[in-house]
């Protein structure tokens, strides 16, 4: 298992193409006139990091170095908190804790969800 | 675009807050990774809901009312500085939630920095992100960028000169790096022009930035405001080349 000084900082197709969308909350909450400053998954994202640490599949501490890494470098023009959803991504694809194909699938399949009428 | 409505059904007229309507490739990300990760089994739907709802009831209003108490109350700041943690319970904020052992991102030894005038605290975590959530909520994203973790150590008066606070010569400034043992909170002096005031009254002027230690309370100041923007250029050695926050 790769450690967080090896995260590859190699970019990922998948998080790529959400990056260059910029369809970051500081860029779309504006058009609706929306003032809340965050957008309304990142409780759910914070929790997310927490489950991952509390039983050792992630460290809180490993996952922020590669944030740290991810943000300086491939995530460096993505603001907070889009910037930790893919640094978090990223991290857990490189150590295989997901598939990048599973997880285009399911996003796929979670899109036609929420779009159903 | 944003469909605000008028509600009339019950006899009053409100719009609707707007929204935005659309879904973005980051929200539907969040979810699917989420139910991967549950389906593989890295952690439970109920750990997951159990974290969100411990998130969403943390904000930086304990740590005022916390404040307050220690400003007027005498017996409990000798007791918050004793032991941080154990006072807080005083306050209904118990460190261990909400697994029984808190969180894996926050530890349960809590200290608190009593601030006097010739000496003032400041908080970082050189590290990572540390920070004490349980009174504080979640951490500013100023507080977690490299820059202020950073630059903070190196340039103190400099850095909180660029939140608007500078500091005279004779005050002693000192940086606690929060680390994997412990947290730590700053504990303000309580300012002039508070004479008689209440708990309440007084909490409204602690805001987060005061408990960080990159702003200090007065009557007044209820909100902290401030712009987010990285250094492009180290900044120099002489406090008058600090900027001001706008």
């Amino acid at each position: 298992m790769s450690t967080a000084s090896d995260v590859d900082l190699g970019r990922i197709a998948l998080l790529e193409a959400i990056r260059r969308e910029g369809k970051e909350w500081d860029v779309i909450a504006p058009r609706y006139g929306v003032t809340n400053p965050d957008p309304p998954w990142k409780t759910s994202l914070i929790a997310m990091c927490e489950c991952l640490s509390v039983n050792g599949t992630l460290p809180t501490l490993d996952r922020r170095r590669a944030e740290d890494k991810l943000a300086n470098s491939v995530y460096g023009e993505v603001p907070a908190p889009e910037s930790e959803l893919l640094a978090l991504v990223h991290t857990m694809l490189n150590r295989g804790l997901v598939a990048e194909g599973d997880l285009a699938s399911r996003m796929r399949t979670v899109r036609s969800r929420l779009e159903a009428a | 675009m944003n469909t605000a409505h008028k509600h009339t059904g019950d006899g009053h007229e409100h719009k609707a807050a707007p929204m935005v309507e659309e879904i973005t490739d980051y929200e539907v990300l969040e979810i699917a990774v989420r139910e991967l990760a549950i389906e593989h089994g890295l952690f439970t739907a109920e750990d997951h809901r159990r974290f969100t709802e411990w998130a969403e009831s943390v904000g930086p209003a304990a740590g005022s009312r916390l404040v307050a108490k220690a400003w007027t109350d005498p017996a409990f700041k000798a007791r918050l500085l004793e032991d941080g943690t154990k006072a807080c319970k005083e306050i209904g904020i118990d460190w261990a939630e909400p697994t029984g052992f808190g969180t894996p991102s926050d530890y349960t030894n809590f200290r608190v920095l009593e601030d006097t005038p010739t000496l003032h605290h400041v908080i970082v975590c050189t590290l990572c992100s540390c920070y004490p959530r349980p009174l504080l909520g979640m951490s500013p994203e100023w507080y977690r960028s490299t820059n202020y973790r950073r630059r903070l150590v190196r340039w103190p008066r400099q850095v909180l000169a660029e939140f608007g606070l500078v500091l005279p010569p004779e005050v002693e400034i000192r940086i606690e790096d929060s680390n994997q043992k412990c947290r730590f909170m700053v504990l303000p002096v309580r300012p002039e022009g508070t004479q008689n005031w209440t708990e309440e009254q007084l909490a409204a002027i602690v805001t987060r930035d005061c408990m960080i230690g990159v702003a200090l309370p007065r009557p007044g100041r209820t909100a902290d405001v401030h712009p987010i923007h990285k250094a492009r250029r180290p900044v120099q050695s002489s406090p008058q080349h600090g900027r001001a926050a706008e």
